[in-house]
Order: C-alpha cells, then sequence, then structure tokens
C-alpha cells in the first residue's frame, strides 16, 4: 500500500513586505528629487521711469509676431536673425546700448518667445519687454 | 516564606513598525505635494544648450489652461508681484532665483505679465525648459 505524503503549504515570509515598500519608495522618492532642471538665466532690468528713456532711440528693437521676427524694420528668420544680432551688437560698446527692445504680439507663443530670448542673450544683448499696456498708439 | 512574584517582560510589538513607516511616509508625501507645483500640468519648450538651474527661491508656473500658479498655489497676476516681493525678502542680488514653468503653448499675453511681475519684485528669472535632442 502505498502511503499519501501530506502537502505542507509553504507562504513566503510576508512580515518584511511593508519594509521592503517602505525601502522602495526611499529609493523613488530619492531618484525623483535627484533629477536637475535645467533652464536659461535671464537677466530682466527693472521698469524704467519715462525720463530715463531718452536713450531708448539706440536701442535695437525686435518684434515678435507668431509668423516673424524683426529686427529694426527687417523680418528676419531665426537663424538670420541671430547673425544680424550679433553684427549690431558689437559695434556698441557701451552696456546701455546694448540693451533690445523687445515687442510681442499677444499671441505669440512662448516656444518662439524663448528662442529669440536665447538668441539676445547669447548676442549678449539685454533684453527688456516693451509691454502691451506701456505701447503708444498715435492715430491721425 | 516569601514567595517571589512572577515578573512578566512586557515589550512593545513592532511587527507593524513597517507599515506604520509606510503609512507616515504616504501621508507626508501628499502634504508635500500641497506645497509644491508637481501637480500643475504643463509641458516645456525645448532648448539646445541649457544650464543646470540652482535652488529657487519660489517657482511661478504657467499650466496648459494658462493659469497661474506660485508655488503651486493658483493665484490672478496682479497678486503675484505682492506675494514674490514677500517671499524674496531682503535676500541678496545672486539668490533670489525664482524658477518660471510656462507651458509651451502659453502666448505672449498670458506669460509677460508674471516675467514683469518677477522683474519688478527683483527675482532672478530662470525659465525652467528641456534640453532639446540633438539632431546629426
Amino acid at each position: 500500500m502505498k502511503l499519501r505524503r501530506g502537502k505542507l503549504l509553504v507562504d513566503p515570509p510576508a512580515a518584511s513586505s511593508s519594509d521592503i515598500a517602505f525601502i522602495l519608495i526611499i529609493f523613488f522618492l530619492v531618484c525623483a528629487s535627484v533629477q536637475p532642471e535645467t533652464g536659461l538665466s535671464q537677466t530682466l532690468p527693472r521698469t524704467e521711469a519715462k525720463e530715463e528713456k531718452k536713450d531708448q532711440s539706440r536701442n535695437l528693437e525686435v518684434s515678435i509676431t507668431p509668423t516673424s521676427i524683426v529686427l529694426n524694420g527687417s523680418p528676419l528668420q531665426l537663424p538670420r536673425f541671430r547673425e544680424r544680432l550679433a553684427e549690431a551688437l558689437a559695434r556698441k560698446s557701451r552696456e546701455a546700448d546694448k540693451v533690445v527692445v523687445v515687442k510681442s504680439a499677444p499671441d505669440t507663443a512662448y516656444d518662439q518667445w524663448i528662442r529669440v530670448s536665447q538668441a539676445i542673450d547669447d548676442a549678449g544683448g539685454i533684453l527688456t519687454l516693451e509691454l502691451a499696456s506701456e505701447r503708444t498708439i498715435t492715430i491721425d | 516564606m516569601k514567595i517571589a512574584r512572577r515578573r512578566f517582560t512586557a515589550s512593545i510589538p513592532s511587527f507593524a513598525m513597517g507599515d506604520i513607516g509606510f503609512l507616515l511616509l504616504i501621508f507626508f508625501v501628499i502634504l508635500a505635494r500641497v506645497q509644491d507645483d508637481s501637480h500643475v500640468q504643463w509641458d516645456p519648450a525645448a532648448l539646445p544648450d541649457l544650464e543646470t538651474a540652482g535652488a529657487p527661491m519660489a517657482s511661478v508656473a504657467i499650466d496648459s489652461a494658462f493659469k497661474t500658479y506660485l508655488n503651486g498655489e493658483e493665484l490672478p497676476n496682479d497678486q503675484l508681484l505682492t506675494r514674490l516681493e514677500a517671499i524674496l525678502g531682503d535676500t541678496p542680488a545672486g539668490a533670489r532665483n525664482v524658477f518660471l514653468k510656462v507651458h509651451k503653448e502659453a502666448r505672449a499675453r498670458h506669460f509677460e505679465p508674471v516675467i514683469e511681475a518677477i522683474g519688478e519684485a527683483g527675482g532672478d528669472l530662470v525659465h525652467i525648459l528641456e534640453p532639446e535632442p540633438e539632431t546629426n
């Protein structure tokens, strides 16, 4: 006669499962917090008083619209804009003359604006924003 | 004759300590999420040649619905300057980092007033962006 062997249920030890989960959470939290953020630093001059604006005619003017970049009245593509801006800024010796006044159309996307902004920064220009609320509209 | 009393050792059950620690951690993680801006939905714009940003004193975000957040708290643009000035206080220049996280589809009418407020508060503006993948 063959004797049947009694089957024993073997459970994996679950007592330390919560400790393992705890250690895993710590690991993923540390991994998430270690990821460095990358960016572009930008120095912004404070809003000028009206009497300080007398030098503004010498400054370069950049207009950004959703479809174009205009440097002192000339519409340009971004690579050409970089070249022309670098040339124009290289001719200016005074720090105050390196101010680049940027006017953006309200519909300009951030994606495009930041590329122009980086180009100004790379060329050594000092970006200044001219906001819609500050613009003067003359109607004949 | 003096009968010695039996001594019972009472030990604190340590079996559930792991579970308690786990629950406490979840609690603090949820609490921390309320203060940061990781819940803000935004897609960063991509640019080449970015630098690693330092530690911020404040973080301003514009999400995909073009709402403005300061340290994860939604607020109107006209309150941003006052709140930033309070946060930055008398911190010397160079240590007044303000991170700006703008959704890439945001328009100038959304982000320019925010940039103006950061500039007016004397913050050192850092645009948080994604490194552009290199094309061969």
